[in-house]
């Protein structure tokens, strides 16, 4: 088992290409925007970045379950690795989110907003995973309640959705508007192409995350043999 | 239901015969709604929409604490291979705890009423609906704390992880919905004004108790 073989060299590599060209349409190809100005071009990184944290946990949630049917650690790497890069691109997202706010709300959050709570609470569910997983010392039991928690964590996302009664929607809707045109022409192929570059990115490093894993498994494995 | 019984009384037993962790809920009670009071007294007054997050805070805090030695003792006396091979199912151990936990909250809770309207300068509100809040609310937060906090048990610093682990997928769920309620409540409204969040705190109260009856198979057996 090596950590670098072709198929994941070839995401990095492809992802790598992806993101350069996402970068140069983003800052470079796409016109200014008429009212936003400059500031608006965060938004191809912002909403890929979202979506990838989505993703992410959604693949993490999906991973747990099937580990608590199945007992195969294989499972819980999937859904540990895919934690941990969620929980960076969530970061993104709510990094970038207040730069852009800032110049078009002119404040950094908005607490009332469904979509920002949301994302901070996905956010803190998954940190409060991480620092879970960080505090077991048996690997059986790690993977166990980590599992155990992501599946109360994802449940509670919608109570909490259905829990905030004060909520407004500040925050624009990319899909499936209806304030109108938030895409424009000029805009679409910077942020498909930012979408897709996200998403290989986070390919290749889950890949390589879930590589990562398994060779520490496999390592404790060798230990314990040794040991015997 | 005798096995539920049997370890809801071994629960209270253990919880009273060391009196010295039942006072210190109480004490966290008394000195968060000490130390609210002296800022109260600062900002002047008249803030009655101070008094909901004043409340849930105190009996938040103080109950997630009271909830941690539940499983966590079995790990630390050494019972729970104990607890495991006797013949009951894991959902009976997951129940006599929970009803025992609820026990010493609501306890806790009487005492805090008790502190917080003498502390205070708040008007007494309509006594049926804050009930109803504060019974749901802590059910809701009760249930869920204590399946957290069985997977607590099994970290190292179990008591900082169950705080962790709760205040992510309860603040936003229960304490919010119990929060705007009892504000509402605060100001003058009645059961029927927070018609919405005492049915979504009942929902939040199933799911949680689905949620736990569940998975408390894994956790036990992890």
């Amino acid at each position: 088992m090596r950590l670098y073989d072709s198929s994941r060299l070839l995401f990095l590599l492809w992802s790598a290409v992806l993101v350069l060209n996402g970068i140069l349409l983003a800052f470079i190809i796409v016109p200014r925007h008429e009212t936003m100005g400059d500031v608006q071009r965060i938004f191809y990184f912002h909403v890929a970045s979202a979506w990838i944290a989505y993703v992410a946990f959604g693949v993490t949630f999906v991973a747990s379950i099937v580990y608590m049917r199945t007992k195969d650690f294989k499972w819980d790497n999937w859904a540990v690795s895919s934690a941990e890069i969620g929980v960076v691109f969530t970061t993104l997202a709510i990094l970038t989110g207040p730069m852009w706010a800032k110049a078009v709300w002119e404040v950094y959050w908005r607490w009332e907003d469904l979509k920002l709570l949301m994302t901070l609470v996905l956010w803190l569910v998954f940190i409060a995973y991480l620092a879970l997983r960080a505090n077991v010392p048996s690997r059986r039991t790690k993977a166990t309640l980590a599992a155990v928690f992501s599946v109360i964590g994802m449940s509670c996302i919608p109570l909490s959705f259905a829990a905030n009664r004060i909520w407004t929607q500040y925050h624009p809707t990319v899909i499936a508007s209806d304030q109108g045109e938030i895409v424009t022409e000029g805009m679409l192929p910077a942020l498909i192409v930012a979408v897709f570059a996200m998403t290989f990115l986070y390919l290749a490093l889950l890949l390589m995350r879930v590589g990562i894993a398994q060779l520490q498994d496999r390592v404790d494995e060798l230990k314990t043999r040794v040991g015997d | 239901m005798g096995a539920t019984a049997a370890i809801f009384a071994k629960e209270l037993r253990v919880e009273f015969r060391n009196r010295q962790t039942i006072v210190s809920y109480l004490l966290l009670a008394v000195l968060i709604l000490t130390s609210f009071r002296f800022a109260f007294s600062t900002i002047g007054e008249d803030h009655t929409e101070l008094a909901a997050p004043i409340l849930w805070i105190t009996i938040f805090f103080s109950g997630l604490l009271s909830l941690t030695p539940s499983y966590k003792r079995e790990v630390d006396e050494r019972t729970k291979e104990g607890l495991l091979l006797a013949p009951v199912e894991h959902q009976s151990i997951f129940l006599g705890k929970l009803a025992a936990s609820l026990v010493v909250v609501f306890g806790l809770e009487v005492v805090t009423l008790v502190l917080f309207f003498g502390f205070f300068p708040f008007a007494f509100p309509d006594g049926l609906a804050l009930g109803v809040i504060l019974v749901l609310g802590t059910l809701g937060f009760v249930i869920l704390g204590s399946i957290l906090s069985a997977i607590a048990a099994n970290l190292t610093q179990a008591g900082v992880m169950l705080m962790v682990l709760a205040i992510p997928v309860l603040l936003f769920t229960v304490v919010l919905s119990a929060v705007s309620a009892t504000s509402e409540i605060f100001s003058g409204g009645g059961l029927s004004d927070v018609d919405s969040e005492w049915k979504l705190l009942t929902v939040f109260t199933l799911v949680y108790f689905a949620i736990g009856y569940i998975l408390i198979d894994y956790i036990l057996e992890a």
